[in-house]
């Protein structure tokens, strides 16, 4: 067999590739992400105080810290059983609505958004930031760090600390928002909707008016019919935060709606022989290889999973986009729902829904009189055991998973973060991305590229070790032949 | 000049966060009350994130972990980089992970928005074993060049030490 590697995340030798095994005739049989797995967080946490892992939990990862500083947040108040004040839970999500501000915004303008903007087919040294400065002009890019600007102040300002937030407690949350910081933070909020509005039209400017570019998104080689998962709320709208976790299927009808802690119930981990990296599905389904349809497992958690298993969006500017999106790429309304978009390339689009939803949402909850309540901490009695929380990371569903003696001592850690959700899917659509490219053992120019393109739309978290230096990400094919001997290589981004 | 000292790195990712090791040890031992032109932080960020970090500041001193491939590495050999250094390990400018820009990519586009971004770099690298691994406790070669690259950097800024 055949076999190609693609490294694309640093130059740590033997992390992070992307490896595409071809059968005897040199066409693609198999493809899959290799992320580097960090090792020993559990033997790590364990013995240490169960309320330290808000901070702990936070140094995992340099890209989300918000985000698991909010599940371990509220696997605490599973954990020792206390119910977050009304006003906690607010200043959480406000919190947390700020972070998605961020973090989108960067996807959009950094990453996803090069390809549309610039093209896909353009170089792809330009293919980067500082491209879509050139193309789309300085006030746009003075837009866009102004934005991550005033969001990691909110960050700062009510998570204690810029990178690290330390101000989640069980039940509570350490500092009150004082009316002075509500009134700061409201113009902000305000301009975040503005903000949001504006790249939706840069969006429908760039991308929707060109015909070449909707042409690619409603193709067939970005395209996969799984099942989608993401959290709502009691109205089945997309809640980052808090609620059920939803599935449905790929003809859209929910498959599941369950509370975070019996996620066990409904997701198993597949272990393959040939990769250290575990694939979650739905044991509702099972496991049927890495294969689309009702019949199998392979789950999906994106922006563009949770619009998919959703009824709408609980805002009223974003529920506008939401059904513009789906009307535009073809949906059709069957009750309360839209039929799903398979797309992957449509997530890009997904994600600004969900921008504007976060932007508007954070207006709302500043906007509200409780907000500014002190009432914020309360004092823990329950003697702890075991602790679930789970939040909607913006690359997926992430789940925390605490149990600790009588003493709050942690005897057990598991986490299930946001890209493990969809190993399978992004593996399933680099060997799509790959198989129209590789035909009988010819390798046609564009893999690169289109195979990053296949897995950057997942926008997955592989930034555990990549700010080491040398910090850069090159991509690597590494051609094997059927006894493994190196026959070709072709990468770019390498010395 | 103000100058900003910043250790990067993973904390508990065992070699990894030798920067923000370096960061501590240099906070205990400058006399900031003799230096008030210089910021001591730590972050565990890259690209947009940290040159956000930078702006506003003439002088960044950069403390970092630096993981070559396996046979090439001498753990605990301390390099001394300049920006073009990393420039010229980027060549393309491209993303340093998947969910951000490189660092140089992150200056060069805020110069050219007219933010005020570091006129100086001063970049310490440390050659690296183990970066994968969850623990509190650097590699022993590593931990023996925290005191070398801090003394380094006390001498290059000659600065006042308690």
């Amino acid at each position: 067999m055949e076999r190609i590697t693609i490294d694309p995340i640093t130059r740590l030798e033997g992390h992070g590739k992307i490896e595409i095994f071809l059968d005897k005739k040199g066409n693609v049989e198999n493809a899959y992400l290799q992320i580097p797995e960090l090792r020993g967080f559990e033997q790590f946490s364990i013995g240490r105080p169960a309320e330290e892992m808000p901070r702990i939990t936070n140094r995992i990862c340099g890209v989300c810290p918000e985000a698991h500083h909010m599940a371990a947040t509220k696997a605490l108040d599973a954990l020792f059983d206390v119910e977050p004040s009304s006003v906690v839970k607010k200043l959480r999500e406000l919190f947390y609505s700020s972070f998605y501000v961020t973090d989108h915004t960067v996807h959009f303008y950094a990453l996803g958004g090069p390809d549309f903007v610039l093209g896909p087919d353009s170089d792809p040294a330009e293919r980067n930031i500082l491209g879509v400065i050139h193309k789309v002009g300085v006030d746009i890019g003075k837009q866009v760090i102004e934005c991550r600007k005033r969001n990691h102040e909110v960050i700062k300002i009510l998570g204690g600390r810029g990178i690290h937030p330390v101000a989640g407690l069980p039940g509570g949350w350490s500092k009150a928002m004082t009316k002075e910081e509500q009134k700061t933070i409201l113009g902000w909020a305000k301009e975040n909707v503005d903000f949001a509005l504006f790249s939706l039209k840069l969006f429908d400017d760039v991308v929707l008016a060109n015909q070449a570019y909707v042409d690619l998104i409603v193709g067939g080689i970005f395209s996969h019919e799984t099942y989608y998962m993401g959290t709502v709320d009691d109205n089945n709208h997309v809640n980052f935060y808090d609620g059920l976790i939803r599935v449905t299927g790929p003809d859209g009808k929910e498959l599941v709606k369950y509370p975070a802690k019996d996620y066990a119930k409904h997701i198993a981990e597949r272990v393959e022989p040939w990769s250290y990296l575990k694939f979650p599905y739905l044991k509702d389904v099972g496991w049927n290889g890495f294969v689309d349809g009702k019949d199998s497992g392979v789950y999906c958690c994106t922006p563009l999973s949770r619009l998919n298993a959703s009824d709408g969006m609980a805002t009223p500017k974003a529920q506008e986009h939401y059904e513009k999106f789906f009307e535009t790429l073809g949906s059709k309304k069957e009750g309360k729902r839209y039929t799903p978009v398979h797309h992957r390339l449509a997530t890009h689009w997904a994600r600004l829904v969900e921008l504007l939803y976060a932007a508007e949402r954070m207006l709302e909850l500043t906007e509200d009189p409780e907000i500014t309540d002190p009432n914020v901490r309360q004092v823990v009695t329950n003697t702890p055991t075991e602790g679930v929380g789970s939040v909607e990371a913006p690359r997926g569903t992430l789940t925390h998973h605490y149990k600790t003696d009588e003493n709050g001592i942690l005897t057990d850690v598991n986490l299930i973060v946001g890209t493990t959700n969809n190993n399978a899917p992004i593996a399933m659509s680099i060997k799509k991305a790959a198989e129209n490219l590789i035909k009988d053992g010819k390798v046609t120019e564009g893999l690169l590229n289109t195979v990053e393109m296949a897995f950057r739309n997942y926008d997955p978290c592989m930034s555990c070790a990549t700010h080491s230096l040398p910090g850069q990400m090159p991509l690597e094919i590494q051609i094997k032949d059927a006894d493994g001997n190196l026959v070709d290589t072709r990468s770019q981004y390498v010395d | 000049m103000k100058t900003l000292i910043i250790g990067l790195g993973n904390p508990i990712l065992t070699d990894d966060g030798v920067g923000v090791k370096v960061a501590l040890k240099l906070e205990e031992t400058i006399d900031l009350t003799a230096h008030p032109e210089i910021t001591i932080t730590e972050a565990s960020a890259g690209g947009l994130r940290l040159m956000e970090t930078m702006l506003g500041y003439d002088l960044v001193v950069l403390i970092d972990a630096y993981y070559l491939k396996p046979d090439q590495t001498k753990p605990g050999k301390i390099h001394k980089l300049s920006l073009d250094d990393l420039r010229s390990v980027t060549p393309t400018q491209h993303s340093t992970s998947a969910h951000d820009t490189s660092l140089v990519t992150a200056l060069d586009a805020a110069e050219e928005l007219g933010y005020r971004v570091p006129s100086d770099f001063m970049i310490y690298a440390v050659e690296v074993e183990n970066i994968l691994d969850f623990s509190e406790t650097p590699t022993p070669a590593v931990s023996a060049a925290i005191p070398v690259v801090t003394e380094m950097i006390i001498a290059d800024l000659q600065l006042k030490t308690l």
